[in-house]
């Protein structure tokens, strides 16, 4: 095993390879504020990548509900009682990662789901659980009075529990960009992946009998171009780009600054151990913060905060990068807020967004007298 | 080979270098000193390379070989589930032919659903008399030559490649859009093949043997410099056979005695080599370095 630095737990870690990191991250922010579980993306990822035969169960990217919903079933429930208590000594994790609860012979704990746990995509969403026949209900969701969804793709891990689970040395971390992909030539199936992955994001197909996962759409970002299921956004609640090291961050970068700078941007699970590069925005109206923190880790309530000061206009660099949010099909490199607007360039420097920060609102008088009839919608 | 090493080599670039593994797993490895232990191949007139029940086997005797623990390369099988297989071994002046025999009560012989795991069986063919040395699937300097049997890839031959009809026969799909003339039902690889469509079955895309749709022989034959490199030979012409007996499964694999690939165990008749075994059970989820070995490596004492 060697000693790692992992940033988000604060403090070094057991993992079985040395700490290589690549030239940049390719990573993302979600607003779960903004998620409108439509899951466009989840049929945008599964129309290009995985409608295959033998990918039927598949999805590389889902939106779940929580405090409820999961895919594959509870799975972030059982990984959990798994690694037991995960306690934090403020900014630092002082209980154990998934290498570090690894039992003798293993390299990490596991849940290993069956088929029947992929069988029910986001079970727990919308469903009654209360019989109608009691008095006072006629309708009632499993959640406590607040939820929210929680979309979930790959998280690009920098300590990828696939990679190190992996006897054949299948799974590989770009060195450009981060990326973590599978070699399908080299797979045979062994399924350790899997197995390892906290957050289940690493499938066996049926039909190949070697496994897959979420690519980064890593064709389009060569091409400079945000992955699919980020595009496609209809909530516009994922911004993607590539992240630097805490030591390294760059302020005009939308992800290092909603990550780094302004820290709106949380990793899920962080007491896994895997610095995973998806960040979430926690979401404001949650009323637990133990449950935030274990999701977010313990800057969640801090998060909120940062990002409550932004939607009352009192930090306008924070919502101009927060907007940038699939405005433009582009990756965005950089960034600038200059009075109502704000500005964006691609690698190149070509400017690929210039948008208000507020949108001027008109009124209009409800009666038209040129058509003779009175609107509604008058801003 | 080259080619497998130049990739494995450029992943290290961002993995960094594997931390533990090998070196570890040498110095745990029992010497097999014990004499005798030696596995005899004796001379036949034809290797039967498709039938375990064949007369030939009479032939020959039969070595009990104990198995044991994988406590060397991670992720380990610290409680196999199989505690012997009995070793039978014969060859012709052109083929070497081993027959083993071991006891499992679960017949494992699909890999279709996420959980279903193969049951199989190898041997590791090495230079040298007993080199214990080589029990870690070789070195980086001496080579193994691996023959692996799997029980999948013989239902695929014997019924037809498995699919999604084997554990999921009520199904219901509304369409596949790539090869939406076929009906859903009946879709599986051969229609990606003739829609020139592979590339939405990667695996099979790229050329990956265990995502093949036609097969020729149940056995595989791979060559490994040591734990984790173990790759697929280019000149696959191991055969053999496997079929269920009332307590477990009967296997035969063949290989000819010349080489044919790079790395490969070329065997001379009247020489001695190093062999060991391995078998895997599906039932407790064994897989890759979840496995059942040999305790020791063995000698092969291959008759003139
Ligand atoms: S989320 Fe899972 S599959 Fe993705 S890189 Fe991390 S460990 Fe691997
Ligand atoms: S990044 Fe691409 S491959 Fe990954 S979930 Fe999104 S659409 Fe699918
Ligand atoms: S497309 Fe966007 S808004 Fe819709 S479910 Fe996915 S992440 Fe949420």
């Amino acid at each position: 095993m060697a000693e790692v630095f992992n940033w988000q737990l604060n403090r070094t870690m057991q993992y079985p390879y040395e700490e290589v990191r690549p030239v940049r991250q390719a990573a993302a922010v979600f607003d779960t504020n903004k998620c409108i579980g439509c899951q466009t993306c989840t049929m945008a990822c599964k129309t290009c990548w995985t409608s295959g035969n033998g990918q039927e169960y598949m999805l590389w990217n889902n939106v779940e509900t929580k405090p409820w919903g999961s895919y594959p079933l509870a799975w972030d429930v059982r990984e959990l009682e798994l690694l037991g208590p995960q306690h934090w000594s403020g900014d630092t994790y002082t209980g154990k990662t998934i290498f570090e609860a690894a039992p003798t012979g293993e390299r990490n704990i596991a849940w290993k789901p069956t088929d029947l746990d992929y069988a029910y995509p986001n079970r727990g969403e919308d469903e009654v659980n209360v019989s109608l026949t009691v008095k006072r209900y006629h309708l009632k969701l499993p959640q406590d009075m607040w939820f929210f969804y929680l979309p979930r793709v790959c998280n690009h891990c920098t300590y990828a529990a696939c990679l190190q689970g992996c006897p054949r040395q299948s799974i590989y971390k770009r060195p450009e960009d981060g990326i973590v992909l599978v070699d399908e030539e080299r797979c045979r199936g062994y399924r350790v992946c899997y197995e390892a992955c906290p957050y289940k994001k690493i499938f066996y197909n049926h039909t190949t009998r070697v496994s897959e996962k979420c690519v980064f759409c890593f064709p389009a970002v060569e091409q400079g171009i945000q992955p699919r299921c980020m595009r496609n956004c209809i909530g516009k609640i994922r911004s993607f780009g590539f992240l630097s090291t805490p030591t390294e961050v760059r302020e005009d970068n939308p992800i290092d600054f909603l990550v780094h700078v302004r820290k709106v941007g949380k990793p899920l699970y962080p007491q896994f151990g895997l610095e995973p590069n998806i960040y979430y925005i926690p979401p404001i109206h949650v009323d637990s913060d133990d449950f935030l923190k274990m999701l977010f880790g313990p800057g969640a309530r801090a998060a909120i905060e940062s990002y409550k000061r932004a939607m009352n206009g009192e930090d306008n660099e924070l919502l101009a990068a927060l907007l940038l949010a699939v405005s433009t099909d582009r990756i965005i490199h950089r960034f600038a807020v200059k009075g109502n607007t704000v500005e964006a360039w691609d690698e190149t420097g070509e400017k690929v967004v210039s948008m208000p920060l507020k949108v001027p609102t008109i009124e209009r008088v409800p009666y038209d007298p040129d058509l003779e009839v009175y609107r509604y919608n008058i801003t | 080979m080259p080619a497998t090493d130049e990739r494995v080599s450029r992943r290290n670039i961002i993995k960094g270098a594997a931390v533990g593994a090998g070196s570890i797993a040498l110095a745990a490895c029992a010497p097999d000193s014990a004499e005798g232990e030696g596995v005899h191949v004796t001379r036949v007139s034809r290797v039967p390379a498709d039938d375990p029940d064949h007369h030939a086997w009479r032939a020959s005797t039969a070595k009990v070989v104990p198995l044991g623990p994988q406590d060397m390369a991670l992720p380990q099988q610290l409680s196999p589930s199989i505690s012997s297989v009995r070793v039978q071994a014969i060859h012709d002046g052109e083929r070497i032919g081993f027959r083993l025999e071991w006891d499992d009560a679960e017949s494992n012989d699909l890999t279709v659903r996420v959980d279903d795991y193969r049951d199989a069986c190898a041997v590791l063919l090495a230079p040298g008399a007993a080199d214990a040395n080589l029990r870690t699937m070789g070195s980086a300097t001496t080579p193994a030559t691996l023959l692996q049997w799997k029980a999948d890839w013989q239902r695929d031959l014997d019924f037809g490649r498995q699919g999604l009809e084997a554990v999921y026969p009520n199904r219901s799909i509304d369409t596949y859009p790539i090869v939406y003339d076929t009906p859903p039902d009946e879709v599986d690889v051969g229609s990606y093949e003739a829609a020139g469509a592979t590339e939405w079955l990667p695996g099979l895309n790229v050329g990956n043997p265990f995502s093949a749709n036609h097969r020729s022989t149940p056995v595989e034959k791979a060559i490994a410099f040591g734990f984790s490199t173990t790759t697929t030979a280019p000149t696959q012409n191991a055969t053999g056979r496997g079929v269920r007996t009332a307590t477990g499964w009967r296997v035969v694999i063949t290989k000819p005695l010349s080489a044919a690939d790079d790395g490969e165990l070329a065997i001379m008749t009247a020489t001695v080599s190093t062999c060991a075994f391995a078998v895997w059970s599906g039932s407790v989820r064994d897989a890759g370095s979840r496995k059942c070995p040999a305790k020791s490596v063995h000698a092969l004492n291959v008759g003139p």
